[in-house]
């Protein structure tokens, strides 16, 4: 019963647990669900399993974790073919050896999968620098409701060879099939990198962060952190802090460095501390795991993308709305990619609980692009992951049905209750 | 034709957007590829609204739909093989909002690709993708097609600076897509679909800084080989320049006679390297790679002295397919992708494959991404060398397939290639893809005999509603 309980969404246990070992026997697993009418959760880490409904039927929890191999990797190539159930951590390790990377980013690196992390459509905070997975994504091979196993794309890296049915499932939630490969563009590592963490000050912080995007060398993320105090201490008392990361060669870090220095110091910031190489990492690493971790069981996090020139102030407006309902906030605003993240969080479970509603209401009337990105199961199923739908919903519905007809996969799960 | 179609359209849009006349017509019969069709009324709509009015109406009379940017696509993506209505987006060229902070912009389909980087330039920014036609193709082409282009090397193609689109449905509705929505990634999905899912009427684009400082250089090699080996070396040392390129000596010579652009006379090949990004890096990353160069046995390494100098260097790359006209009569322009490290080996086999065939080959490719433009050359009256192309065509595609590549990598199937899309997919991984064209075009009206090989995928079988 442990092994099912990890399974657990929402209120709803699978009744049982299959673990197919290659692509083949995934599409067996579907087809065999489909025929016996079994709703279907595929699942990498779960690490990203907070994002979402919870399913309005569910059978069978397919994991992907046996299919773990890196099928096809030659580092001259600079592309890379993995299995589904590879690890973000085992993809690092590997590619690291050749002095390359992919731009995860995604928390909990050591459990958290390939297939699981495109799913759920994670973006970190490399983004906007080395672009979102969708765009060094390849190819990829998909497990489909009626059993058969789709490919599309390849192991080149230009390619216009029929539909890029690979972005379909990216960010799907395993509703329209389950990835059971995928293969990526493998871009260079730079051979240094430097995090400057730096306090931000409320009188400052709106011409640190017009500096940060005048700088001649771009850092390749740049964040404003508020709380989250667990990844990242405060610095001089301040509840905010800037994080900014640049990768490159020594002189051009420390270029940047002295250009940072000077701008924050001109936008009346004093102080910056610099974390090297691989301590830049585990800061780094550090916040993208905080994206996602809950205070015990009684917070909410939330998720928004936008223009980054007004990622900080979504966050700053979901800080207001949460002190008005008497609860507090942690805020990290990605202001190169613009996505904004939201931790609101109550003293108890019952006092987030009393407050929840009419938050959620106001955030998304402030936010309207707000999502649900994690939190405490219970207070997470009082509100609607999603928000309003898009407005192609409808043609979105149409691909449901067309590849899932009997609504199959992850029933109810995503975007619009599909 | 519905008898009814030309006269609907007149009556709903007017003589300044529809033609109907032959004469009119035949200007919409053409792209670059070589197989003609014309269409039965072409519209030059002025904005969505018309657009959408059009397709309405070709929807009810049971027309086909043919969206058409400069006509610049090399496999008949555009042409109207079936008959039915081209709509061309020439009126539809303008830049219509700029977000110089958030580096975006939305544009109408016919703006120009090179149009708009000089547009914005003084701002600091560009738009990336450029393809060798970014002088006359347009940025709904350049969805249309996912197009490429030398700089994607480091910048990516088409799809990866497109963050959303408006279009219209086979039923005249209007609808919008973005990246930053929740959902189904349809963005990602119209991108390189060439017309068949949406007529595309509005593109946001994302734009990116220029970098600080620019370098190219231009490296002789004694053969194609040895110029392949060094890029895949480059590559292998983990070095991605934005751009990487090769010409051969056929290609080289004529592009020297056009354009006198100071590319090095007499070499077997020539490699083009650009680097950009901090003027810190710019001495030391040109000594790693002409050393990679000189190891892979270069002849002669030099920088271009100054910006004109890149410019006529570029200019004369991304016209190397027209200086060809100088010393041939016709000339057919393949387009496959490769594993990086097969360059070498697909090379030599393309020269085998031209020499079997008794015709001569001109190689201009990007290099660095893999991506091959074998150019054979031949003449169109002589009814040997004609199918010899086709044969050869098919040979090349067919090698590539079995290094591990692909039979495109930015010039689209079109008509030209659908029916080797099966020499690359499966008849489940056609299915997938025919799916996703049931759901936004069940009829099969955008852009039919485009993509797909002949009978993989079934429209639905309800009619259209016949016309009033």
């Amino acid at each position: 019963m442990t092994a099912k309980r990890s399974y657990i969404l929402g209120e709803c246990t699978p009744s049982r647990i299959e673990e197919p070992v290659d692509a083949v026997a995934v599409a067996a697993v579907l087809a065999s669900a489909a025929a016996d009418r079994k709703a279907v959760v595929a699942f990498g880490g779960g690490t990203l399993q907070t994002i979402g409904s919870a399913p309005s039927r569910y059978d069978i929890a397919l994991s992907l974790r046996k299919l773990d191999r890196v099928i096809d990797y030659d580092h001259r190539d600079l592309t890379i073919g993995l299995d589904a159930g590879v690890t973000i951590d085992t993809v690092n390790r590997t590619l690291a050896k050749a002095g390359q990377f992919i731009p995860f980013d995604a928390p909990q690196p050591s459990l958290a999968t390939v297939g699981g992390t495109l799913a759920a459509g994670w973006t970190g905070p490399r983004s906007a620098a080395y672009g979102r997975l969708r765009d060094v994504l390849i190819g990829s091979t998909a497990a489909l409701p009626d059993g058969t196993l789709a490919s599309a794309g390849g192991m080149v890296v230009k390619n216009v060879t029929g539909y890029d049915m690979s972005k379909l499932y990216v960010g799907s939630l395993g509703t329209l099939g389950i990835l059971v490969r995928a293969n990526f563009k493998a871009l260079p590592r730079a051979p240094n990198r430097r995090l400057a963490l730096a306090p931000l000050p409320d009188d400052a912080r709106e011409r640190a962060i017009a500096a940060i995007a005048h700088l001649t060398i771009e850092p390749t993320a740049a964040l404003v952190v508020d709380g989250f105090f667990r990844a990242v201490p405060r610095v001089r008392d301040e509840d905010a802090r800037l994080i900014v990361l640049f990768e490159g060669s020594a002189a051009v870090i420390e270029r940047a460095t002295r250009d940072l220095r000077s701008a924050l110091g001109a936008a009346g910031v004093a102080e910056t501390a610099l974390f090297d190489d691989a301590a830049a990492e585990k800061t780094l690493q550090n916040v993208i795991d905080a994206y996602i971790e809950p205070v015990g069981d009684r917070s909410v996090t939330y998720r928004s993308h936008g223009l980054a020139s007004n990622a900080w102030a979504r966050a700053g407006a979901s800080l207001a709305l949460a002190r008005d309902h008497g609860l507090a906030c942690d805020t990290i605003a990605d202001i190169r990619s613009g996505v904004a993240i939201a931790r609101v969080a109550g003293r108890t479970h019952a006092a987030l609980s009393e407050w929840l509603t009419e938050f959620d209401a106001n955030i998304r009337r402030v936010i309207p692009q707000s999502t649900v990105l994690a939190g405490d199961v219970r207070l997470r199923a009082r509100v609607d992951a999603w928000g309003a739908p898009p407005s192609t919903i409808e043609t979105m519905r149409a691909l449901k049905a067309r590849f899932d007809p009997t609504s199959m996969l992850a029933p109810g799960r995503y975007v619009g209750g599909i | 034709m519905a008898p009814t179609f030309g006269p609907r359209l007149l009556e709903a849009l007017g003589p300044d957007i529809v033609r109907t006349e032959p004469e009119d017509l035949a200007a919409y019969a053409y792209d670059g590829y070589d197989e003609s069709g014309t269409p039965s009324a072409a519209v030059i709509p002025r904005d969505v609204r018309e657009t959408a009015a059009a397709i309405r109406i070709a929807h009810e009379c049971g027309e086909p739909v043919v969206p058409r940017g400069a006509g610049t696509g090399l496999c008949g993506g555009a042409v109207p093989h079936g008959g039915g209505l081209v709509i061309s987006f020439a009126r539809m060229n303008r830049l219509l909002a700029l977000d110089v902070r958030n580096r975006r912009a939305r544009v109408q389909p016919g703006l120009i690709n090179l149009d708009l980087s000089r547009q914005i330039a003084a701002h600091g920014i560009f738009y990336a993708p450029d393809p060798s036609s970014q002088k006359i193709s347009t940025i709904g082409g350049n969805v249309g097609t996912n197009a490429g282009g030398p700089h994607c090397l480091s910048y990516g193609t088409t799809t990866n600076h497109i963050l959303g689109i408006e279009y219209v449905d086979t039923l005249g509705n209007i609808h919008r897509t973005s990246l930053d929505e929740g959902g189904y990634d349809l963005t990602g999905l119209l991108v390189g679909s060439e017309g068949t899912l949406g007529v595309v009427t509005e593109v946001d684009v994302r734009l990116m800084k220029l970098p600080e400082a620019v370098r190219v250089c231009v490296a002789a090699f004694g053969d194609v080989e040895s110029a392949s080996e060094a890029v895949s070396a480059i590559i292998g040392a983990g070095i991605v320049p934005i751009a990487l390129e090769i010409m051969d000596k056929l290609i080289t010579e004529a592009v020297e006679a056009h354009y006198h652009a100071g590319y090095p006379a007499g070499a077997g090949a020539v490699l083009l390297v650009e680097i950009a990004g901090a003027h810190d890096d710019m001495d030391a990353t040109e000594a790693l790679l002409a050393r990679i160069a000189r190891d892979h046995g270069a002849l002669s390494w030099r920088a271009a002295r100054d910006v004109a100098e890149c410019e006529a260097l570029w200019a004369s790359r991304k016209g190397a397919a027209g200086a060809i006209g100088r010393i041939a009569p016709n000339y057919y322009i393949q387009d496959a992708c490769v594993p990086r490290t097969k360059l070498p080996q697909v090379v030599a086999q393309i020269e085998r494959i031209a020499r079997d065939h008794r015709l001569p080959v001109g190689n201009v490719f990007h290099a660095g991404d893999g991506n091959l433009h074998p150019l054979l050359i031949f003449d169109r009256r002589d009814r040997r060398q004609a199918q010899a192309v086709v044969d050869a065509g098919t040979e090349i595609l067919e090698t590539c397939i079995a290094m591990g590549g692909t039979i495109s990598g930015e010039h689209g199937i079109g008509y030209e290639k659908r029916e080797s899309l099966s020499l690359v997919f499966s008849t489940d991984d056609l299915a997938a893809m025919g799916r996703v064209r049931n759901v936004f075009d069940p009829m099969l009206r955008f852009n039919p005999d485009k993509i797909f090989p002949t009978g993989a995928i079934c429209g639905e079988v309800t009619r259209a509603p016949s016309a009033a």
